[in-house]
């Protein structure tokens, strides 16, 4: 009996990790057909017809015979087109369409890519997932469609071989050319590449909702604005993922990989330096928040992973949605779990939530009438639940000044100014968390509140008259404890002060003026 | 009887006799019989003829409600609410409400029962009110509240709200006249506003016992005992069917002036404003109208010093002074003082608490902030 047999290797991705996929191939003598096991979805089960005109169409043969391919581990479910290549080549390997060269261990090279049918490869989710897990299982050799390179490139001691058409394979795999390797791009490299857009030099006047932005990243605190329609929420939260840290090597391979998986990284790119910001607009699903569908795929909370999630028109979300926030909010991580499949995903991340004051958008604002009755407005503003607003630490109001208004002419301050002066007030919070596990004042729980964020004599009464008189709040009265450690990081100092408290009150205004 | 025994209001007897919800005349009848509510008890218990005019579902009512458990449990409300009562017969009895049909027979109040005496004006409207309308309504209470003139209103959301809070804003005494007991605020929001109420020296009335629950047929009611305490009623805000109509009946009736607000008339909320204003009510704008129109423009009522705004902090150091004479014109927004003052955002955000807490300046909604005093004094408020 006349039985053929090849092995290769290639990889899958579960939740957020890649493992190695035995790719075995097995032809015999029969009705000629082609049979993919190991729980294939869709995707992969049509890959016998691409890999069958990808193999006629770069020259080679699809012999009359019965094959078998097995996707092993078997009980893992494969999904996605990127079998393709390993697929084709053992197909090739077993009918001696190819016969390697001996210097090349076919089996220790990890393979995956898309086919077309004319044979050339496409670039596919999950690269950089793959990509390590190859360097953890061993595997040094990798070849990779050419525009998943970049992505896979930042990862140390690797072999990454970039091809366009799987001609390219067939010839190295005979040893009658080469492939050109993908240099190494380093970390640092990326990073000056970074172009922050936008700037927050673009914007006029709005110098108290800067500050409180730049409060904000310096704490890692989550943030709601009130305004009136078109008075520049949405620009300012824009700005800023320029002003935050930049993403740490660790920071940059956890968000890439998120957006990897789910397809998310354009062709081409590396490794993501830059911090993401994700604005998903107000009628999003639950599951496309949270994570979910078939395959547990990502939400945008874990897209938005050591980035920022902007959530506009906040009262517009549904309560189902907003309430789904909160374990993310609070834990960092979020458990997608489907009939199929379940999935842990990181997802810490600064909220920024914007709304109008009221229905029509023009409550307190000094140019336009409201036309809400307070029923209305109450009614708006109680779609915000406490325990999600519990989470908020600054609330601010942000009002359209027309620029004419605004005689002096200094020049706004650059990004990069704000965030030097984000960046040392974050260094002073890792030392002095060094050991208990949080990194940034936000994170603080209430017995931390208390150790590191006691205000001196002259800050504690002020703000217990503030309490009196202003009408805080005690769930308010935490977080300006907190808000106002931030605002005397940000000026160097050890010592919480009166001057930092009352500007931490500021930052409850919503608590005095909507939600009483 | 064990509860006279113990610690007494004294008043035990008025909540028994106001529990049947006997008209008011049948109840002045008896008491201008027997004196006191105490008496017309006796007289009940003894069968005394003059009590036949009491109708037979009231005379159920009071011999039911005539038990140690009821009066216990009303003696205790009275007490722990510190619920006084008098009677058409008492001497603290306003003579003003004797002018109109069936006056009240037995009133309950807590604060001060001298706000009668002074010079009262009742001011009403919507509880679903706009906010054009609200803020109309604060202003012009607290600008008649300046001028000595108390302000009479339901303890309502919405307008009631706004009248009460500007009245007690301008440094006068304000009554609310609720319609149910005084143990209960309704709505329940509004316990801040009565203790302010209180706390103010002002006075809270009703008709009703402590433990009446505020039944809908209460509120029109009540209504008459508002516009009966006034010199003249002040529509803010009325919609073509409304209980603010039942006060413009009243008031007619009892031949009181009706000043109607004009407010916006492509407006629904002020659709009833212009239907009175058609029919011949005075129209006015500011409470100076009001003042010329009833003659009190050289002779205001007695002005109470307002606490709040004599016990100021002087403001101390160079920042708050910015501060303060950037809003010296009037209100501005964040980024106006900020550039009038010349303050960074950081110090700006902390001198605007500063002046918070000592009370010179308050926040508005969409981040305005304005001096606490030069709240619209001449009118002048630009936003209307």
């Amino acid at each position: 009996m006349d039985m053929i047999m090849a092995k290769t290797l290639s990889f899958g991705v579960n939740g957020v990790n890649g493992y190695p996929v035995h790719v075995e191939v097995f032809g015999i003598n029969g009705i000629p057909g082609v049979e993919i096991i190991g729980l294939p979805d869709a995707s992969v089960r049509e890959s016998r017809d691409r890999v069958n005109a990808a193999i006629i169409n770069s020259g080679k043969q699809m012999p009359p015979r019965r094959i078998t391919i097995n996707l092993a581990p078997a009980d893992m479910k494969k999904e996605g087109p990127s079998f393709d290549l390993p697929i084709a080549v053992g197909v090739l390997i077993a009918n001696r369409e190819i016969i390697p060269d001996p210097a090349v261990q076919t089996e220790k090279i990890a393979m995956f890519g898309e086919l077309s049918l004319d044979g050339h490869v496409q670039p596919i989710a999950g690269a950089l997932p793959m990509v390590i897990s190859a360097k953890e299982n061993g595997i040094r050799d990798v070849i990779l469609p050419e525009k998943n390179a970049k992505e896979a490139a930042c990862i140390e001691g690797m072999n990454i071989m970039p091809v366009s058409h799987l001609r390219q394979v067939i010839a190295f795999l005979e040893g009658s050319d080469t492939i050109e390797k993908q240099e190494q791009i380093t970390f640092d490299s990326l990073k000056s590449e970074i172009i922050v857009a936008p700037d927050m030099a673009q914007i006029k006047g709005q110098g108290g909702a800067k500050r409180a932005l730049e409060v904000a990243a310096a704490g890692g605190h989550n943030m709601i604005m009130i305004g009136v329609p078109g008075s520049g929420k949405t620009m300012l939260a824009r700005c800023l993922p320029g002003i935050l840290p930049p993403l740490s090597f660790e920071e940059a391979l956890e968000t890439t990989r998120i957006h990897s998986i789910s397809g998310k990284l354009p062709p081409n790119s590396g490794l993501m330096v830059m911090r993401p910001f994700c604005a998903p607009h107000h009628n999003a699903s639950v599951a496309s928040l949270i994570g979910g569908g078939q395959d547990a795929k990502p939400g945008e909370v874990s897209l938005a992973h050591n980035g920022v999630l902007f959530l506009d028109e906040l009262p517009e979300f549904s309560r189902g949605a907003l309430e789904a926030l909160r374990q993310p909010l609070e834990d960092g991580t979020v458990n997608v779990a489907r009939v199929k499949k379940q999935a842990q995903y990181q997802s810490s991340f600064m909220l920024i939530a914007a709304m109008n004051p009221c229905p029509c958008g023009f409550y307190g604002s000094a140019r336009k009438v409201c036309r809400c009755t307070p029923q209305e407005i109450r009614r708006y503003l109680d779609r915000i639940s406490g325990p999600l607003l519990d989470r908020i630490d600054l609330q601010i109001e942000v009002d359209a000044v027309p620029v004419q208004e605004i005689n002096s002419s200094a020049p706004a301050e650059p990004s990069a100014a704000v965030a030097a002066r984000v960046n040392a007030a974050r260094t002073i919070q890792l030392e002095r968390y060094r050991g208990t596990g949080k990194h940034c004042n936000a994170q603080l729980n209430n017995e931390e509140v208390k150790q590191y964020c006691s205000p001196d004599a002259e800050g504690l009464r002020l703000l217990n008259a503030a309490m009196d008189t202003l009408h805080l709040s005690m769930r308010g009265y935490q977080r300006i404890l907190k808000v106002a450690r931030t605002i005397a990081d940000l000026d160097y100092t050890d010592l919480i002060g009166s001057a930092h408290i009352a500007e931490a009150i500021q930052y409850r205004e919503l608590d005095q003026k909507y939600w009483r | 009887m064990s509860i006279l025994a113990t610690e007494s209001s004294g008043f035990v007897f008025h909540a028994w006799l106001a529990s049947a919800a006997l008209p008011p005349g049948i109840i002045s009848r008896l008491l201008e019989e027997y004196g006191t509510p105490e008496n017309v008890r006796k007289a009940i218990q003894s069968g005394h003829n003059r009590t036949d005019s009491i109708p037979a579902a009231g005379l159920k009512t009071l011999k039911q409600n005539d038990v140690d458990e009821w009066l216990e449990k009303e003696e205790q409300l009275l007490l722990q609410n510190g619920i006084k009562a008098f009677t058409i017969k008492d001497h603290e009895y306003p003579a003003t409400l004797l002018q109109m049909e069936e006056p009240p027979a037995i009133l309950f109040y807590q604060g001060n029962p001298q706000c009668m005496n002074q010079k009262n004006l009742a001011m009403v409207g919507s509880r679903a009110a706009s906010y054009a309308g609200q803020k109309a309504a604060g202003k012009i209470a607290r600008n008649l509240s300046r001028k000595g003139i108390g302000i009479i209103s339901g303890m309502a959301g919405g307008i009631d709200t706004a009248s009460h809070a500007g009245c007690i804003e301008g440094g006068s005494r304000t009554i609310a006249v609720t319609g149910c007991g005084l143990d209960i605020v309704y709505p329940s929001s509004n316990i801040r506003l009565r203790d302010r109420i209180l706390e103010n020296d002002g006075l809270l009335l009703s008709e009703y016992a402590p433990g009446e629950k505020p039944v809908g047929w209460h509120f029109p009611f009540r209504n008459r005992i508002i516009t009966g305490l006034a010199r003249a009623l002040i529509v803010i805000e009325a919609k073509i069917r409304s209980g603010t109509m039942t006060s413009v009946q009243h008031a007619l009736s009892q031949g009181k002036d009706v000043f109607v607000y004009p407010g916006d008339p492509t407006s629904l909320y002020f659709e009833g404003n212009h239907r009175l204003l058609r029919e011949g009510a005075i129209y006015f704008t500011t409470a100076e109208d009001i003042l010329e129109d009833l003659g009190w423009l050289d002779n205001p009522g007695i002005i109470r010093q307002n606490s709040d705004c004599s016990d100021r902090t002087q403001a101390s150091t160079p920042e708050e002074k910015a501060v303060l004479s950037a809003l010296e014109p009037g209100k501005l927004g964040f980024e106006q003082i900020a550039d009038r003052s010349g303050l960074s955002p950081a110090a700006l955000m902390s001198t605007l608490t500063m002046l918070q807490i000592k009370g010179m300046i308050e926040a508005l909604p969409g981040k305005q902030y304005q001096l606490k005093d030069k709240d619209n004094q001449h009118d002048s408020d630009p936003e209307e």
